[in-house]
């Protein structure tokens, strides 16, 4: 995941857009996530097309700005794919696990375990603040038009609020439980590279070479 | 095994201490239980026996001596503190760190270093005590149903052995049941020697098992009995203190209805007939043929059912028995199939967002504005039959809050805030969701009084509870769900 946030992020980043969407819908089907494996390669499809020939039909300068808009979130959508697979299927405990095994400094092992476990929190406080705003009357995108502004202060506030709140305990209990403490950590069962690891790096070995080896489809 | 000298705490930008000279000792293997209204210092007082006071705090001021263990906390680093006790905070979900029972259970002993072959054989050891009740350790820690929840985060609080174990409000989002199996768990675990601390409001279910009771009062200790004054102690007497007695399940009479969600169908359980329903007012909300899926998987069926206007309506039933699908289906935040109607007229989805309300258990998600008075205001519909904003504040105890930024209110302040915006906004269907957690008697009554409030403006209600006092004092009758599918744990 760090690897392709970092790969298609970079200034030549576009051109291994495609590969990282077919990674992300490849693993996708492999947890059986119907709707993201069909999802992702859709969304970066109508995205590349905002971004790279929506300007050449219709030279303007709206779709101009539409299309850097475009280009920049199709390479969040191809890191989110992959990202989305981490989340899905790798509890924060065995990526800690799996970091310290790669001898990754303690900091950053516990960060990412601490990261992994934070964004369900913050996304199921967004969807509650969401409803509510539903059942009050400011949500909707007629109100977001007209008082950008003021719509998302009442969105953020609450949420953070709420996020805050629900951290602490998070944090309060995995403190007390040792996380991040001094002492060497170990895992009940540590983990291994297996075969499906060896097949990922073999499938993503073979998608960077067919990047390499032909013109970039999007640049 | 505990001892508290003169302990006093004051929370930052606080006036007053939040603790005052707190003498306490508790011999190993006792348990003890802390008790009073709410904001007496109950979780303040755990939470210097766990250091997190003053540790996890970036001011305040701490004086007087706390060891436990024979260990000064005060100077002692959180992990050492973690090796020797184990907390259970009130919302045990929100404490869980990872995704399965196993992993939750082994995640004290792996942070803490213990080798791998000892994680691997307590892990089996706890979950073959878990097991007994149908829990494997590969079930996902968000299926479980409240009282399997707190049984593991008590097991994994207890999993690398501390000697002393600190428990705030376990008993707060449980059913009658499950207070049951809880006291069962620490009969356990104190036949076992552990010491062990209890902050709680519900005390009938410890006074068995409990050596002392600690009454407090605005942040010091007011009173102390022993175990045979606890037993001895009328209801009455325990009222008089503001604390809760008995917990007894709320014998509420259950509402009409059929459908494959519900624990007993009415009239008889084969009866799937909706015209074997009795024929009452058409006012109200009716659920006609509704069923709702998730991933492919059914998680509510209601063939019929009428929620009357102007009465509360008790929803139960364990984790994962449709009651938060039903809230949302009613409030139009949930698609299904089906029709819902009020008053006999169905309503599209949008409608429904239109004319319901949910008090949500954190109501700081639902304050929107930066002061008590433009909450109020953004709320008001303006129409003639409405009440006005300041008998509502009033009737509230709110008035003197009116410029006051409402998340700079305490918990119970902003529950009534959000009350107060419901009812102002005349809204047709209001949600309570599990509005009484962690309260005391006194503030049970006062949540109470606001819920037949609202449905004495003749809104349908619907009261999402596990807690039997407040369901036996607001609610009037009952819709009782159980899981469609058979993934109950509770």
């Amino acid at each position: 995941m760090l690897a392709v946030s970092l790969t298609v992020m970079s200034p030549d980043g576009s051109r291994f857009v495609p590969a990282a969407l077919v990674l992300g819908a490849a693993l996708a089907l492999s947890e059986r996530a119907w709707g993201r494996a069909v999802g992702l390669p859709l969304v970066g499809a109508a995205l590349a097309v905002g971004g790279w020939l929506a300007p050449l039909w219709w030279p303007h300068p709206l779709v101009a700005v539409l299309a850097l808009v475009c280009s920049f979130t199709v390479r969040l959508v191809a890191c989110c794919g992959v990202g989305a697979h981490l989340i899905a299927t790798t509890s924060p405990t065995a990526l800690s696990a799996a970091l310290r095994a790669m001898r990754a400094p303690r900091a950053v092992a516990v960060t990412m375990a601490v990261m992994l476990r934070f964004f369900p929190v913050v996304a199921h406080e967004a969807g509650a603040v969401l409803d509510a705003m539903r059942l009050r009357g400011l949500a909707g995108a007629g109100r977001l038009a007209r008082h950008p502004i003021l719509s998302l202060e009442r969105f953020t506030v609450p949420m953070i609020a709420a996020s805050l709140r629900a951290s602490e305990d998070l944090s309060a209990g995995a403190i007390l439980r040792g996380l991040g403490s001094r002492r060497r950590p170990t895992a009940a069962y540590p983990p291994r590279l297996g075969w499906p690891d060896g097949a990922v790096g073999l499938a993503v070995g073979g998608l960077v070479a067919l990047t390499l080896s032909v013109p970039p489809v999007l640049a | 095994m505990i001892r508290l000298r003169e302990v006093s705490w004051t929370y930052p930008h606080a006036v007053r201490p939040s603790l005052r000279d707190i003498d306490l000792k508790v011999a190993a293997g006792q348990l003890v239980v802390l008790c009073g209204a709410s904001g007496c210092g109950k979780s303040t007082l755990l939470r210097t026996l766990n250091g997190l006071i003053p540790h996890f705090q970036d001011e305040g001021v701490l004086s007087g001596t706390v060891s436990v263990g024979g260990l000064a906390l005060q100077r002692a680093e959180l992990d050492q503190i973690g090796l020797l006790t184990g907390t259970v905070l009130q919302h045990p979900r929100r404490q869980f760190f990872t995704d399965t029972v196993a992993e939750e259970l082994a995640f004290a002993m792996e942070n803490f270093g213990f080798p791998a072959p000892d994680i691997r054989t307590r892990v089996t050891q706890l979950s073959a005590q878990l097991g007994q009740g149908g829990l494997t350790p590969g079930t996902s820690l968000g299926r479980l149903s409240g009282g399997w929840q707190q049984r593991v985060a008590i097991a994994a609080a207890w999993a690398h052995r501390p000697a002393v174990l600190l428990l705030d409000e376990p008993s707060s989002n449980l059913s009658a049941e499950a207070v049951d199996q809880l006291a069962q768990t620490l009969g356990q675990l104190k036949a076992e020697g552990v010491t062990i601390v209890v902050a709680e409001h519900r005390l009938r279910y410890l006074q068995d098992l409990a050596d002392r009771l600690v009454i407090l009062c605005d942040g010091a200790i007011a009173a102390e009995w022993s175990a045979a004054e606890f037993r001895a102690a009328s209801d009455q007497r325990l009222a008089e203190q503001g604390l809760r007695g008995e917990v007894c399940p709320a014998p509420l009479p259950a509402l009409p209805a059929t459908g494959a969600s519900l624990v007993q169908p009415w009239p008889e359980p084969c009866s799937a007939d909706p015209s074997a329903l009795p024929v009452g007012p058409s006012s109200g909300l009716e659920l006609d043929q509704v069923v709702c899926r998730l991933g492919g998987r059914r998680v509510l069926d209601l063939a019929q059912v009428r929620f009357p206007a102007g009465q509360v309506t008790a929803v139960r039933g364990v984790n994962g028995s449709g009651k938060s699908t039903l809230a949302r289906i009613v409030t139009g935040l949930r698609a299904a199939s089906g029709q819902v109607k009020l008053d006999g007229r169905p309503l599209s989805r949008r409608t429904r967002q239109r004319i319901s309300a949910i008090v949500m258990q954190d109501v700081q998600r639902q304050l929107f504005t930066d002061s008590v008075q433009a909450e109020i205001e953004l709320a008001a519909s303006g129409r003639p039959d409405s009440p006005s904003p300041a008998a509502v504040l009033d009737s509230l105890d709110l008035t003197d809050l009116a410029d006051r930024h409402p998340l700079s209110l305490s918990g119970g302040q902003q529950q009534r805030l959000v009350v107060a915006t419901v009812r102002l906004s005349g809204h047709r269907v209001v949600v309570f969701d599990e509005p009484s957690s962690g309260v005391d008697r006194r503030h049970l009554g006062s949540i109470s009084h606001q819920i037949r409030q609202v449905a004495a403006s003749g809104a349908v209600v619907l009261l999402i509870s596990h807690d039997e006092d407040l369901l036996a004092l607001a609610g009037d009758n009952q819709l009782t769900l159980r899981p469609v599918a058979d993934l109950d744990l509770g």
